[in-house]
């Protein structure tokens, strides 16, 4: 019944994009404006998940290590993007950062544009992607005994060489892992996207608004296979990481 | 290298761990800090390693005031009570640890870096583990890994916190002649924490007592047997 | 053993497990610098645009008969997905930690499926193997069932996205527990259903409403999903988050606002509630971690 609810509609998929062969899915894939909204989608999807590493990084090391006023309402807020709407995230960053709005004015006087531009689709993808690293990566700085980071430093060790050659060793793989959610859940981002994006094709057309517009054009076997590139893909970059993530393991024994 | 504990106090928000201590430890001792816990030996330890720093007194080593140099610049060997010992990272790659860790301008070549692991792994008589990781090995071999780790840097002084407290009775035995053995050969000052009063008499030059903050008694392990300074101590000992 | 938390000293030197105080305070406040340009901004905004003509004028478009199908419609959708999938993930959860059986791997990856694919691309299947055009949904047509841009289909994407949450959170939890307990009450002579409903149910509950709250918030939250199966027809397919999209394109800013930040208020009760219940199921799985 389970893998029936999940499996079927991935069969659905399979079969209708490749229900015309494998020449008129290659077609349907292979046009400028599909490949466009693919590298679009990708491309920004890649670089909202690493400033989602690095920031996530920090973030779970100043909840967990530091004290300030408010951090237990900070770290609960930290997954507002799990819990909000993305079409409200959507709308609540367009009226930000549209050129009336609070920040987007900002932008504006200062002759720069982020609603309806790449860097509002980046906005939205870092905010849907904020939550994952930091939430993958905290259970593991709290686990790191302070001696660890103690020995470290009396056997000379500055304080960023033992970060970088303990602390970060340690937190890696937990943040690739989620590096790896945040970059899957930036390239299937619809919602918060598609309000702040402007959707001007081959500029800032995401793929899976190519795909809701081919299947509102009655284009089937288009849509389907404009998403099943998408899995491919998406699957491709969670196999390379997950490889990376093994050898990693292996190089280190079985710890 | 002489060590000279000078009035030193430690308090930790309102409750006091080291109430004025002063002690004189000549170079090349082996010394013991013997106590319960609670009993501010640990406290003691860490502030000599500068893991901590004291509310007020000073520390010296061979007369010059020491009590403002950071953790790095102490040089201490410090081997902690859980070992600490880097998990992703092989035998070998932990000792070579605090010779990678040098400034470029100080830092050994790595052949020379190899070949002083090799002699500390001889040293700890385990010289076949380098490759190994610290999960694949007995709780006494770890022990002799953090020691090793410890000498790489060329320490100043030695300083144990419960060398042997995780480990079963009859590694232990074999253990504390291991590192009376590693203190003769290299002459290092020498400052092990215990609570464990048979392993203070039978492997220190020098037994310090403690309790609640305050030094008890110090003296040779035969003198403290002989005559206690105080009705605690004569418990502590005789029990 | 001290905790985790690092005192900063009296004296004027740092421990040796710490960042230097600068770069402790400039970390610290990037941080709350940029989650509050980040998280807290759009928040604000949702309430900011939802109340710009006051508060009646929100209210009233709250009564508008399109937002009442809205919210009538997502009530729907979340009182069947949302029992659905906490009786699946109990099922799952049950099936993969206590049982041993072929495809173990394979029903796990599975389960996490959703939390990769796209929902667009969710939607995508499900009106590619139950639309007009396939042989199940002609069949479904048929017998006067359709699914794509109809209501059942809105539940069944709303399902394949939100599937993971509880047998995620239960996963851990029964593996912690393991089946001692349950094994002794089954020697006691109790029955399997009483032994779940008397041992395992109770020990899960708190995980179970966790994943239940994430459940549903995704649920009644869902977009991409629910944007390509529903056909978007006002009054019948168009859940709230769909009608804030026909709201926000049509310029009735306040309406979408309003309607949005009805959803932020969800979103935030869920938050509170979430927090509150780590507080206490922290506690519980910290002793079971101690001992």
């Amino acid at each position: 019944m389970l893998s029936l609810m999940v499996l079927l509609p991935i069969a659905g998929l399979l079969v209708q994009g490749f229900s015309a062969g494998i020449p008129a899915f290659l077609a349907a894939v292979n046009t400028p404006r599909t490949w466009a909204a693919l590298f679009l989608s990708f491309r920004l999807s890649l670089v909202a998940a690493l400033f989602n590493l690095v920031f996530g990084l920090v973030l779970a090391w100043v909840l967990v290590r530091y004290r300030f006023p408010f951090r237990k309402v900070l770290n609960a807020a930290v997954d507002l993007p799990f819990a909000l709407p993305t079409a409200v995230a959507g709308i609540a960053l367009t009226a930000l950062y549209a050129p009336n709005g609070a920040f987007g004015h900002i932008a504006k006087d200062w002759g720069f544009k982020i609603a309806y531009t790449q860097w509002g689709i980046l906005i939205a993808l870092i905010f849907v992607g904020l939550p994952f690293v930091t939430r993958t990566v905290q259970p593991v700085i709290e686990e790191i005994a302070r001696e660890v980071e103690e020995a470290s430093a009396t056997l000379g060790a500055t304080r960023a060489y033992t970060l970088r050659r303990v602390i970060w060793p340690m937190l890696a793989p937990a943040a690739l892992t989620g590096f790896a959610l945040s970059l899957a859940r930036a390239v299937g981002e619809y919602g918060s996207v598609i309000f702040i994006a402007g959707n001007i094709p081959l500029k800032t057309e995401i793929a899976p608004l190519l795909i809701v517009i081919k299947l509102e054009e009655y284009n089937e076997p288009g849509a389907a296979a404009i998403g099943i590139a998408m899995l491919v893909m998406s699957f491709g970059m969670l196999f390379v990481i997950n490889a990376a993530q093994v050898l990693s393991r292996k190089r280190r024994g079985n710890v | 290298m002489q060590i000279e504990i000078d009035e030193i106090s430690k308090e930790f928000g309102t409750t006091a761990a080291l109430t004025p201590v002063s002690l004189s430890i000549p170079s090349g001792a082996l010394v013991a800090l013997l106590g319960p816990s609670g009993s501010g030996k640990t406290t003691l330890l860490r502030i000599l390693g500068g893991l901590e720093f004291p509310t007020a007194g000073r520390v010296l080593f061979d007369g010059s005031d020491a009590t403002r140099l950071t953790v790095q610049e102490r040089r201490a060997g410090f081997v902690f009570q859980s070992y600490a010992l880097f998990a992703h990272m092989t035998v070998f790659e932990n000792i070579a640890y605090g010779l990678r860790a040098r400034k470029r301008a100080t830092r050994p070549p790595a052949a020379e870096i190899a070949r002083r692991v090799t002699k500390l792994l001889d040293l700890i008589q385990l010289p076949d583990i380098g490759a190994r990781y610290p999960s694949q090995l007995s709780g006494g071999q770890r022990q002799r890994v953090a020691l090793a780790r410890a000498l790489a840097i060329e320490p100043r002084m030695l300083l144990l916190d419960e060398p042997f407290g995780a480990l079963d009775a009859r590694v232990r035995k074999d253990l504390r002649q291991g590192l009376r053995d590693i203190h003769d050969t290299t002459g290092l000052t020498t400052i092990f924490v215990t609570h464990d009063q048979d392993e203070a008499m039978e492997l220190a030059d020098l037994v310090v007592v403690m309790s609640m903050g305050r030094i008890e008694q110090i003296g040779r392990p035969q003198d403290i047997r002989a005559r206690p300074a105080s009705a605690f101590v004569r418990d502590f000992i005789g029990a | 053993m001290s905790d985790l938390s690092h005192p900063v000293p009296a004296s004027p030197f740092r421990p040796a497990a710490t960042e230097a105080p600068w770069l402790r305070i400039t970390l610290t406040i990037a941080v709350v610098a940029i989650l509050g340009v980040l998280l807290f901004a759009p928040l604000i905004a949702v309430f900011y645009e939802a109340l710009r003509e006051g508060v009646g004028a929100s209210l009233a478009t709250l009564a508008n008969p399109e937002s009442q199908s809205a919210i009538r419609l997502t009530l729907l959708v979340a009182a069947f997905a949302v029992p659905l999938n906490a009786v699946f993930g109990v099922a799952a959860a049950w099936l993969i930690t206590k049982y041993s059986f072929r495809g173990k791997a394979i029903l796990i990856t599975l389960i996490d499926i959703p939390f990769s694919v796209s929902p667009v691309v969710a939607g995508l299947c499900i009106v590619l193997t139950f639309g007009a055009n396939s042989w199940a949904g002609s069949w479904l047509v048929a017998h006067g069932l359709p699914v794509v841009f109809a209501v059942p289909g809105i539940v069944m994407a709303s399902m394949f996205v939100t599937f993971p949450f509880v047998a995620r959170e239960l996963i851990p939890v029964m593996v912690e527990q393991g089946r001692a307990a349950e094994e002794a009450a089954l020697t006691l002579g109790a029955s399997g259903w009483r032994v779940f409903f008397t041992v395992t149910l109770p020990n899960i509950r708190w995980a179970l409403l966790y994943g239940v709250l994430l459940c549903n918030a995704r649920a009644m939250g869902e977009f991409g999903a629910v944007a390509v199966v529903s056909g978007k027809i006002r009054g019948l397919t168009a859940t709230m988050p769909i009608t804030i999209e026909m709201l926000y394109n049509e310029y009735s800013s306040v309406a979408a606002f309003t309607l949005a930040a009805v959803l932020a208020l969800l979103a935030l009760v869920t938050l509170a509630l979430k927090t509150l219940l780590e507080w206490r199921y922290a506690d519980q799985l910290a002793a079971t971690h101690r001992h």
